[in-house]
């Protein structure tokens, strides 16, 4: 960079605290025009919050935010925030209304306007076929309840780059997204950084993500920056974690010091869909891969969340089918969602009700006794979730720690089945690490586990066999031991690695 | 990319929009036909029974009973779009009879003791939309205060007593035709009807009602005025009761403290037997005005068969039941409008 800095936005000693909480102590972080920026920190760093203070949506206790236009005058904060667009880690998505109307109803400021549904249309089509010609083509006049997670990302990432916006920061957009989705969005995104001077902030868990896109690196730790604008490649992967504050022996691949992995004595548990037949013995851990359609059905028989004609499911002390998630949960098939905004978290519940949720159904606890509180402290203590108070709510935690609250749920239940979707979604390499040794964990001890996840390296490091699913939703073919790579994976689920 | 292909890429995205436009279009008054067909057949079945109810009379009748239920369930219904709810509408209607017919009473012309009795819903409304939007409380709760302060105003205004009305012309407000050959009060339900409908479709701050409804997190990240949206549902639907009180009185001719009392929740079956979910981010105008159209005629058909008035409560109960059950089990997610 041997040219002035154009800086785009800039935040020098940022201080914001909830309550007796700080959650940043001086914070600094500047981006500028053109530029892709990760911005990397542990769970509960203050990445988040750093976020909502610079679009406005928390005020800040202390700190300076300076906006600049391209040309490089001085902005006001109300200006500058209008040039801004974000893709929030829970989405903002409204499910009674259209795609097109999602994408398009924020950029009609003017209430007494009228609505062109033309004009709508032709703004979400133009920005969603960036991602997706496809979904463009066929969805902009479905309703955003009916679609998936994942096609609901899309549009939310869509809205953002229809904005017409200077800098676009993008809280973990790729959680839900295939690695084939990804790929496009990582192509528009450079392109538009080249092309049109769009800054981008990037937030993510996934290493080798942060490394195909992003070109400067900021780190935050504790609600203070430890790294201020270095450039990605200046780090080693070891380098960044050892900032973010993850002991460093966490990155230290733990397959080989895992006790028990061959699998397990007991009844295995079948699953049969016309034809394709799949055995699991006890201990398995059992990967999903592949587009959302074919996993999500196969999942909802397996959790009782709804009965399907194409899979069975059986194992010798269970039913034909499960009448209900109930049901399914108190016969041992335990299920931690991945939508955890909506179908995860007990929002208006405090943290215990969340943790002991899934232990109150399984053992169909009638009173609620003081126990629990030990019981729920101890599970917090085992996957080192900080919180003030087990009564306060979930809300007061960052997204990656309410993750753990979900994996509480099931945590050392001696369960026959866990079914997991992206159960590292949102949360940092050192938790990463911690989740990966609880499930094997949970394996050793007997239990089946099968493992969604749309990050392939993920599968390949924890599964025993990867079931994978083509782009139709069809199961593609089941492999294991010398079979697992990334390779093998990406021909099998039809999407680029 | 050349010329070909943008020009081939630009046609196949014209004609997908003329296809997804008009799916859109054809699909999104589904609801609103089947019980249209549901009151036709309704009619009918009471026709079969009692001849005359089928009468150009008899259905003059119905409108003129039915409009200020109609015009009542257009406003409940952009609350409820909002996610809200109003129940203080019957109370504001029946202090608007109230305070119109005791300005009157003290010298005032129709047209400004009209004026006055609006001012009872904008008050209303307001308190409503302060209430929910700045102080933050629950429509429900807010609603039920204002239900019971309004109610028990509209006694202490006469002392209980009911009050005819003063000016002789006052008549014309309902049954005068401001275009010839049209009484007022069919006039009025179908321009509310129109306006309404056009506003919630096509103006953006009528699309702003369903994003409000639909999450109101995810309207206020996306920038949309929530707190001004939601404010203006609750007046619209306090004026609107205050319009249907004033149309009531110039039909009747004397106002009574408890005109509006079993309104309320009759205006809230119109609206969900309209297609609207309480949960908001759903309904339509034309809905609404249909259900409280089927309403109406259930009414009416009650007391033409001769069953006893008793029953009327129950019938309506039913109706409801199958209008919701049927909305429950037909497949296809209703949209937004």
């Amino acid at each position: 960079m041997g040219t002035a800095r154009q800086i785009v936005v800039s935040v020098s000693g940022l201080t914001k605290a909830y309550g007796a909480t700080s959650v940043l102590k001086g914070v600094d972080f500047s981006v500028d025009r053109g530029e892709v920026h990760a911005l990397l920190g542990g769970n509960g760093a203050g990445k988040s919050t750093m976020i909502r203070i610079i679009t406005g949506s928390a005020a800040k206790d202390a700190g300076d935010i300076v906006f600049h236009s391209p040309s490089g005058e001085l902005r006001t904060e109300a200006e500058g925030r209008r040039k801004i667009a974000v893709v929030h880690q829970e989405l903002a998505l409204l499910p009674h209304l259209t795609v097109a109307e999602n994408i398009a109803l924020p950029y009609f400021a003017n209430g007494a306007a009228l609505f062109n549904r033309k004009r709508a249309a032709g703004q979400a089509y133009d920005a969603l076929a960036m991602i997706d010609r496809e979904f463009a083509a066929t969805s902009l006049q479905r309703l955003i309840g009916d679609l998936s997670l994942h096609e609901g990302q899309m549009v939310e990432i869509a809205r953002a780059l229809a904005s017409g916006a200077e800098l676009i920061l993008l809280d973990e957009p790729t959680a839900n997204l295939t690695a084939q989705e990804t790929d496009r969005l990582f192509t528009v995104l450079r392109r538009l950084t080249r092309e049109s001077g769009l800054s981008v902030v990037f937030v993510s868990h996934r290493m080798k993500e942060i490394r195909q896109i992003a070109n400067v690196c900021t780190i935050i730790r504790d609600g203070r920056t430890v790294v201020d604008r270095a450039a990605t490649a200046s780090l080693t992967d070891a380098d960044i974690i050892e900032k973010m504050g993850q002991t460093a022996t966490a990155h230290v691949s733990e397959r080989a010091a895992v006790p028990t992995r061959r699998a397990l004595d007991g009844e295995p548990l079948i699953i049969k869909e016309n034809g394709f037949r799949l055995e699991l013995r006890p201990g398995t851990i059992l990967g999903v891969a592949g587009a959302p359609a074919g996993p999500s059905t196969l999942i909802a028989t397996l959790v009782g969340a709804a009965r399907s004609r194409r899979w069975t499911v059986s194992h010798a002390s269970w039913p034909d089918s499960f009448s209900s998630p109930r049901q399914a949960a108190r016969l041992g098939s335990g299920f931690i969602t991945g939508d955890r905004s909506h179908k995860g978290i007990l929002h208006s519940l405090p943290i215990i009700d969340n943790v002991l949720a899934s232990r109150r159904v399984v053992r169909g606890s009638k009173v609620t006794g003081v126990h629990e509180q030990t019981e729920c402290l101890d599970l917090m203590q085992a996957l080192k979730v900080k919180a003030a108070s087990i009564w306060n709510l979930p809300n007061t935690l960052s997204g990656g720690t309410q993750q753990k609250l979900l994996l509480a749920r099931w945590l050392g239940l001696p369960s026959r089945l866990l079914v997991l979707e992206e159960p590292t979604r949102g949360v940092d390499i050192g938790t990463k690490r911690e989740i990966y040794h609880l499930i094997r964990q949970m394996a050793a001890s007997g239990t089946v586990i099968v493992w969604w996840s749309t990050e392939n390296a993920e599968l390949l490091e924890v599964c025993d066999r990867v079931m994978a699913f083509d782009t139709e939703g069809r199961c593609a073919g089941v492999i294991e031991n010398e079979d697992l790579s990334e390779d093998r994976l990406a021909e099998l689920t039809g999407m680029a690695a | 990319m050349t010329q070909n292909t943008t020009q081939a890429s630009a046609d196949t995205k014209q004609a997908t929009f003329e296809i997804q436009h008009r799916e859109s279009i054809i699909g999104s008054y589904r609801t609103e036909i089947a019980i249209a067909i549901a009151i036709i057949v309704l009619a009918l079945a009471v026709g079969s029974q009692v001849p005359q109810a089928l009468s150009w009379g008899n259905f003059a009748n119905i409108t003129q009973a039915g409009a200020p239920l109609i015009i009542m369930s257009l406003g409940v219904l952009l609350v409820v779009i909002t996610g809200g709810i109003d129940l203080s509408v019957g109370s504001v209607f029946s202090l608007t009879g109230m305070v119109t017919a005791q300005a009157m009473a003290h010298g005032f012309g129709g047209f400004e003791a009209s004026l006055i009795g609006l001012s009872v819903g904008l008050l209303f409304g307001s308190i409503n939309g302060f209430l929910v939007t700045i102080a933050g409380l629950a429509p429900f709760v807010v609603t039920l205060i204002t239900f019971a302060v309004a109610g028990s105003l509209a006694f202490i205004v006469t002392n209980g007593r009911s009050m005819p009305i003063g000016d002789p012309d006052f008549w014309l407000l309902n049954s005068g035709s401001l275009v010839p050959g049209m009484p007022n009060y069919i006039l009025f339900c179908i321009v509310l009807l129109v306006v309404i409908e056009l506003f919630l479709k096509k103006i953006v701050a009528g699309r702003w009602f369903y994003a409000v409804g639909s999450s109101a997190q995810a309207a206020r990240l996306l920038g949309i005025p929530v707190k001004r949206t939601t404010f203006l549902a609750y007046v619209a639907s306090s004026l609107l009761a205050s319009f249907s009180g004033l149309l009531t009185i110039s039909y009747i001719l004397n106002a009574e403290s408890t005109a509006g009392s079993s309104l309320m929740l009759q205006a809230i079956a119109a609206v969900v037997i309209g297609g609207a979910s309480l949960l908001g981010g759903t309904g339509t105008a034309v809905g609404a005005v249909l259900g409280a159209l089927m309403i109406t005629v259930i009414q009416n058909g009650v007391n033409l068969i001769g069953i006893n008035s008793f029953w009327q409560g129950s019938v309506t109960g039913v109706a409801i039941l199958i209008a919701v059950l049927i909305d429950r089990f037909s497949k296809s997610r209703r949209g937004a409008g």
